[in-house]
């Protein structure tokens, strides 16, 4: 603290004394602090005569609780998140990481990959296995183990794209470069797996000169190198006498028999399969091939041209078919009041219908040939002209398209006019608020330009096509309609009978707060308050020992405090105790000494309740508070595993202090209270 | 002549998507029931819009929001978007057409030769991600367009971004990353 002023005198020459933790004022003396912190290391005596330095060492991740108060078990109890996170963390890892067979190198590091993830926050919102799988591949691949994801994924279950997504996103965000995977790291694995014997060297090598040459013939970009390998494998083998078939192959190295022999054969397309296995060992050709889907693509590049070259020659052909096509078109266009009657009348040529009907007589043959094709062309006709706009289609084949508005207008009246009506006015409001508005698409109005409303209207059912389809979609998801159905009826079930408890999402568990208090009954009671009671505390005995100590002091005293804190106590414990009682039975020896270890605790809470509880009204204190006040524990648990009967009649007499107490199930309690 | 390769290659946009709002509550038993080329799915709570014209998919909830997808062009997009909102109004409701925004654009380019990955990839370390186990594509982000690109090794480029010239931008820009890695 440098240039500080001294309060008495003013100055600013003040000393500190490191050692002894003072600062004192030169000029007046006056003592400005006392007890600084000191960072001095201290030193002491050990028996012997030697000297040692004070102190601990603390662990860079915890806070440093030693946990081993209580003998080892809830080594998370009192620690902090994070150091519990870690933990967790490292303990995960060695697990996955003994399955994997990874040293003790790689399992450190992959922890320290876990921590600066931790650091990050990249843990929040995925599961820990998914991280720390990721962290594992991410040692794999820095160490270059021959180890695959689809190992990881295999162990954990968990879909490989799953744990690949998390897996590159840690390596992007902690900036790490995981070098790209070669294959021949793993050919030596995939070996010792096929065994070979004495011959694994020369397969392994021999097998790595194949992936040299694939990679050099660009086979491997791409592909999982797993699929690569098993094909080098495979050749290798068959190159050295060995019967490897495919299926084996595949089930050491983990991929599909397609996959497999896809590779063999984009292998046998390369010219090094063409020499035999002596001039493969001595010999490397010098080019080199293109990548396989490459040369796939070029084919298909090649059967477009192809194509095309048809097409043309197609398209001359066609000139022809047109030619023709236009003729019987406008026979068509004379015949066609005869070929669809019920709209002739709609038509608006009639001088058309006289003279199709004229024509009609001569060319029936003709006409009923025509008629065929023309029907033929008329849908294709009909629906590129639908495809078109309208305005393209008047100019094609007016007097065809001519005879369909009004037929569409009368299909469709029955439509939703009243919509229409209605829209109407809201359209006019549109389009007249748009014409004020010149910033149209700011204001969010409908610009109308090219919307095409026939056709718009074309796409709105009518009533009876809407209810076939009503009735076609409850069909198709009748079976979601029933799940929804039956799910209304259950929780109308549980409302009637009053149970009904409505599923809100899950609220984020509050961190509790360390429980203060004054006296260990006090700690006791509020733990029990916020954990969920366990069947093997022997309550009874916990309320016995709490109030204990207290005994005397409270025959003579008026505590209803305490008896009402007894009460809490005892109605808390209610459901407790029956559990208790039931679990004393069937584990008597097993309570035996974990009640032993609670006299101590119990003594404590007696002698502390005195100071506790303050005089307050007029209750006096019960019968029970001398029964409550009890001899050696272990003597009520044997009598509470052994006799069982003695408990019931026990419970007869006390039952007005039980009732008093609140708590009617307390059989084996009473009982313990009583006989002492 | 990067700058006429530039020109000479086509980008071809395949997909864009783009989302708007009509301001109202939107029925969609009602939809579902009236329309042709409807389909409703009450589990999720949407209803799928088909229209051929532009040829697009739409999505429509309830609360009025719409995305549209399956469109080759930003005009086309929107003017799909148009054409929906106005068969909306026929069946009824007092749709408002605002908030129209492209978000995604989905093109696809052919590079004359092929590229090497792994070599890409070790050349272009924090942007370019290689996984072959999982994917055989070299993933290339680009954060200051915000777009990623797909390079595959038969030279085949499929670039995503926010909008048309995002697209054209990453593509001049990723040209001469692959083309140093040629064969």
């Amino acid at each position: 603290m440098t240039g500080r002023v001294c309060r008495g005198c003013g100055g600013t020459d003040i000393e500190l004394d490191a050692a002894r933790g003072d600062a004192v004022c030169t000029a007046c003396g006056s003592v400005l602090e006392d007890n600084i912190i000191v960072s001095e290391v201290q030193f002491v005596e050990s028996s012997g005569g030697g000297s040692s330095a004070v102190g601990q060492f603390v662990s860079l991740d915890g806070a440093g609780k030693t946990p081993t108060l209580g003998g080892g078990f809830h080594v998370n109890l009192g620690k902090e998140s994070r150091a519990q996170t870690l933990q967790n963390g490292r303990r995960h890892i060695h697990h996955l990481g003994n399955q994997l067979q990874l040293n003790q190198h790689c399992l450190d590091t992959a922890f320290n990959f876990f921590k600066m993830a931790v650091s990050r926050h990249l843990t929040r919102g995925r599961k820990t296995a998914h991280v720390i799988a990721a962290c594992l591949y991410l040692v794999c691949r820095t160490e270059g183990t021959p180890h695959m994801l689809l190992d990881l994924s295999d162990l954990l279950q968990v879909n490989v794209y799953v744990l690949g997504k998390t897996f590159l996103l840690l390596a992007r965000e902690l900036c790490i470069n995981a070098p790209a995977i070669d294959p021949c790291l793993y050919i030596p694995r995939f070996a010792h797996l096929l065994e070979f014997g004495e011959k694994n060297h020369e397969v392994s090598m021999t097998a790595l000169r194949l992936l040299q040459r694939m990679k050099r013939d660009w086979m491997h970009t791409g592909r999982r190198p797993s699929g690569l390998c098993g094909a080098a494998l495979l050749v290798a083998a068959r190159m050295h006498d060995f019967r490897r078939t495919v299926k084996e192959v595949i089930s050491v190295v983990k991929v599909c028999e397609s996959t497999l022999r896809k590779r063999l054969t984009e292998f046998e397309d390369t010219p090094t399969s063409q020499l035999t296995i002596d001039e493969f060992m001595k010999i490397d050709l010098e080019e080199e091939c293109d990548p396989p889907s490459y040369t796939a693509g070029q084919r298909k590049l090649r059967m477009k041209q192809l194509e095309q070259v048809l097409s043309k020659k197609l398209e001359e052909v066609e000139g022809e078919i047109s030619s023709y096509q236009d003729a019987i078109e406008i026979e068509l266009e004379n015949s066609r009041p005869k070929a669809k009657g019920g709209l002739a009348s709609l038509a608006k040529d009639g001088s058309a219908e006289d003279t199709a009907s004229s024509l009609c007589g001569e060319e029936d043959t003709e006409d009923e040939e025509l008629e065929a094709a023309a029907s033929h062309l008329n849908k294709d006709l009909y629906r590129e002209l639908l495809a078109a706009t309208p305005g393209s289609s008047e100019a094609a084949g007016s007097p065809q398209w001519s005879g369909r508005p009004p037929a569409l207008e009368s299909l469709l009246d029955p439509l939703p006019t009243a919509a229409s009506l209605g829209i109407s006015d809201s359209i006019r409001e549109c389009i007249s608020s748009q014409s004020s508005d010149p910033n149209a698409s700011g204001d969010g109005e409908l610009d109308l330009s090219g919307i095409d409303d026939l056709e718009i209207d074309r796409y709105i059912l009518n009533e009876s096509e809407a209810r076939v389809k009503a009735e076609l979609w409850m069909r198709e998801n009748a079976e979601y309609l029933r799940e929804q159905r039956e799910k209304e009826a259950r929780i109308a079930k549980e409302k009637e009978l009053g149970i009904y408890k409505e599923h809100k999402p899950k609220k984020s568990c509050k961190r509790r707060e360390p429980i203060q208090a004054s006296t260990a009954r006090e700690a006791i009671e509020k733990m029990l308050e916020q954990k969920k009671i366990s069947s093997k505390i022997n309550y009874s005995v916990l309320r016995g020992l709490s109030s204990a100590g207290g005994g005397s002091p409270l025959r003579e005293d008026a505590r209803p405090e305490h008896s009402g804190s007894a009460r809490k106590l005892s109605r808390r414990r209610t459901p407790a105790s029956t559990s208790a009682a039931d679990a004393v039975t069937s584990m008597g020896k097993r309570l035996r000494p974990l009640v032993s270890t609670q006299p101590a605790k119990k003594a404590a809470t007696g002698e502390g309740l005195l100071p506790s509880s303050p005089a307050l009204g007029a209750e006096p204190a019960r019968p029970q508070a001398v029964l409550v006040e009890s001899g050696p524990v272990s003597y009520h648990a044997d009598e509470e595993a052994e006799e069982e009967e003695p408990d019931e009649e026990d419970g007869e007499l006390c039952v007005s202090a039980l009732q008093m107490m609140g708590g009617n199930d307390y059989g084996c309690d009473v009982d313990e209270d009583d006989g002492y | 002549m990067d700058a006429d390769s530039d020109v000479a290659l086509d980008i071809l946009i395949t997909n864009v998507v783009c989302v708007f709002r009509t301001r109202c509550h939107l029925n969609l038993r009602k939809i579902a029931l009236e329309g042709a080329n409807v389909i409703y799915k009450r589990d999720v709570g949407k209803v799928l819009m088909k229209l051929r014209k532009p040829r697009i998919t739409a999505t429509i909830w309830s609360s009025g929001k719409i995305i549209c997808t399956g469109a080759t062009s930003e005009e086309e997009a929107k003017f799909g978007a148009r054409r929906l909102a106005r068969s909306l109004q026929k069946l009824g409701f007092q749709v408002i057409f605002t908030d129209f925004k492209v978000v995604n654009v989905l093109a696809v380019c052919n590079m004359p030769f092929e590229i090497r990955l792994p070599e890409f990839t070790k050349n272009n370390r924090p942007h370019a991600s290689y996984e072959p186990e999982l994917h055989p594509a070299v993933c290339y982000r680009i954060k200051s367009l915000r777009a990623t690109l797909q390079i595959f090794s038969t030279g085949s480029i499929t670039v995503t971004g926010p909008n048309v010239k995002a697209v054209a931008t990453a593509v001049e820009q990723i040209y001469p990353f692959v083309f140093e890695i040629t064969t």
